[in-house]
């Protein structure tokens, strides 16, 4: 598994996870979630307990069940977590207790190191067994409802250590905070190397015309990812250049605004035949991989954006994006040089113009966009990380040499 | 580094073996809206946070408008462009001490909010975030006998390599770079260390910094190769 990121990852990454292999032996690592399928920490998962078991860590990977009642109240945690406002009760939180408790009960979380991911399984720290207790949150928790964040307070202060994916989504907390941003799989059907073939398929069902530069933004139909915006901007572009636009997602089953948010994208786009606009279906990773290498232009406009992986994975493609300058966006795109900021329709169109007009310009920086997500947010890298903070705890100080 | 060996009566040269550094991001849960907070944020700070700020700008592969944290922030979020001239301008490496570098910073933003006491605020989201790191410095396996492979390691290194050699050791040194001493002391190349010792570090991108020491070795290597210098 790790010879397979040879001569894709950095070299010094793989190094250090040898090292750290060598020193956490036979030590058993665990980490807990909420689902084996679907959703980014899953796939990451999935991706992980091979590698750590290749560096000689009892690598164990849990899953909390929980009844339909569970699952609503943390979705509502999650929504409130990012900012929405939600309303609880006190049985909801011990609905929430329970159901950890009963997990714990039934779950082996006995393990050197414990990491914990996400909100759903949070309380399990209070049936901890001993070892480094970790607690990983995956999501936007810059501007998280007071009273909710105050009840997950509450356990995060029972472990050893957090750690968040941006340094702005860390709060002032009595246990060390780790930043580690996520990463993406090189070798992924999303993000690994297609052949001709494999794009020509997509391109054909799909019938992208390859005649016109194309201008792409993926993502899902959210108020908060600007289609309307997008498709505002390619308008303003294609006065001076001839160009298509694809806006490519999914519908999101558990936003009951995303329907409506589709219905007016299709509405903006109406009697433009130059807009191809593509609802995929779940696990349509190869097409969107493909999408992205035939694209001339990719615009991730969010208004508001957790880490904003899909950004990461264009910049992989080398291809230069035109990110909004929030969440995430600015710790990948640094602007002019791996892509371009923007904060306004106006902005994105002119920035689209700048790269259609000057393809040399582009081309160099989406070769520095490649390597700058090579460098920092490759899948081994965060293993890395992981493994760094657990050792970092056994091992206490400011400069570790292995 | 140390690979001293006897063979007969002839002393073989030690080798350098490259090691590297990784920063693991620790956050302190502080930030700073404005300048008075950033100023009071670094008065509160721990030496390793404005040790990570300064010092360990280069590591994180920023283009070369600023040199440190603070200047970055100064300039690009607080748009107070003056400021981060300033800021970019204090040399982290001529100070004995941490406390003394923390005081030249104070003392830099003291002297603008003398003449600029309105001091703006930047929209939540763009504060500053005082963090910190672990380092985890590790062999990278890779080891050069001479100049040659010297070469050939530098060209494929990580920049992560190149930091530990070239920037870190500046504090390990007081103020020296591993490779240059390694050229001095143990290849007894005494006009390539003043050349690499000659290197604006605030200059550079590590990629930079990785060029330019591969064309001098590269010329170095060849004035050894020449049996007929012309």
């Amino acid at each position: 598994m790790i010879a397979q990121y040879s001569g894709i990852a950095p070299k010094g990454d793989l190094v250090l996870l040898q090292k750290l292999g060598e020193k956490l032996h036979n030590k058993s690592f665990l980490h807990v979630n909420s689902t084996r399928a679907g959703g980014g920490v899953a796939e990451i998962l999935h991706r992980m307990m091979p590698i750590l078991s290749e560096l000689g860590i009892n690598a164990r990977w849990e899953v909390i069940g929980g009844d339909e009642r569970f699952f609503e109240i943390t979705k509502k945690l999650h929504n409130a977590l990012q900012g929405k406002l939600e309303t609880f009760s006190d049985e909801m939180w011990q609905h929430h207790l329970e159901v950890n408790k009963v997990n714990a009960e039934s779950l082996n979380l006995e393990a050197d190191a414990v990491l914990i991911h996400d909100p759903q399984p949070v309380p399990l720290v209070e049936f901890r067994k001993g070892g480094k207790w970790i607690w990983r949150c995956h999501i936007d928790v810059a501007n998280p409802i007071k009273e909710v964040w105050d009840y997950l307070s509450r356990y995060c202060d029972k472990y050893d250590g957090t750690i968040f994916s941006v340094a702005k989504f860390a709060r002032t907390m009595p246990v060390d905070e780790f930043i580690i941003a996520p990463s993406i799989d090189p070798l992924s059907d999303k993000n690994r190397d297609l052949s001709e073939d494999e794009i020509r398929e997509t391109v054909e069902r799909l019938q992208i015309p390859l005649d016109r530069p194309i201008i792409l933004q993926v993502s899902r139909f959210d108020r908060f990812k600007d289609p309307i915006g997008v498709i505002k901007a390619y308008r303003t572009a294609k006065k001076y250049n001839e160009c298509v636009l694809i806006l490519v997602g999914s519908a999101a089953a558990d936003d009951p605004e995303g329907e409506m948010v589709l219905n007016e994208v299709k509405e903006h786009s109406a009697g433009d035949p130059d807009i191809y606009l593509h609802l995929l279906p779940p696990f349509s990773d190869k097409d969107i991989n493909a999408l992205q290498r035939i694209a001339t232009v990719v615009l991730q406009k969010s208004l508001k954006e957790g880490f904003g992986l899909t950004v990461t994975e264009t910049m992989w493609k080398g291809k230069p994006v035109i990110g909004g300058a929030t969440g995430g966006i600015p710790l990948q795109i640094t602007h002019g040089v791996t892509g371009f900021l923007v904060s306004s329709v106006d902005g994105a169109a002119f920035r689209i113009r700048q790269l259609l007009n000057n393809p040399e310009m582009a081309k160099k920086m989406g070769e520095a966009a490649r390597e700058y997500v090579r460098t920092n947010f490759l899948m081994p890298r965060q293993i890395r990380d992981y493994l760094s903070v657990w050792y970092s705890m056994e091992n206490k100080g400011k400069r570790l040499e292995l | 580094m140390a690979d001293q060996k006897e063979e007969g009566s002839e002393r073989i040269p030690e080798s350098f073996r490259f090691k590297q550094c990784v920063n693991i991001l620790k956050s302190t849960g502080k930030k700073a809206k404005n300048l008075r907070e950033l100023w009071n944020g670094i008065e509160a700070a721990s030496s390793e946070s404005v040790y990570h700020h300064t010092y360990q700008y280069f590591l994180k592969g920023h283009s070369l408008e600023y040199s440190n944290d603070f200047a970055q922030w100064a300039g690009e979020s607080l748009e107070e462009r003056v400021l981060a001239e300033h800021l970019s301008s204090i040399d982290p490496y001529e100070f004995a001490d941490i406390l003394d570098l923390r005081n030249k910073l104070l003392e830099v933003i003291d002297d603008y909010l003398e003449t600029f006491p309105e001091s703006k605020e930047v929209v939540p989201g763009n504060e500053f975030y005082f963090n910190e790191t672990i380092t985890m410095v590790f062999p990278v396996g890779i080891r050069a006998r001479n100049l040659a492979e010297f070469l050939i390691a530098v060209r494929y290194l990580d920049a992560g390599s190149i930091y530990y050699h070239f920037y870190d050791a500046r504090s390990r040194l007081g103020g020296k770079d591993d490779f240059s001493r390694w050229f001095e002391e143990v290849l007894a190349k005494k006009e390539l260390a003043e050349k690499i010792r000659a290197m604006d570090p605030f200059m550079h991108t590590l990629d930079g910094i990785r060029q330019h020491i591969m064309e001098a070795v590269d010329e170095e290597v060849r004035k050894d190769m020449e049996v007929m210098p012309l």
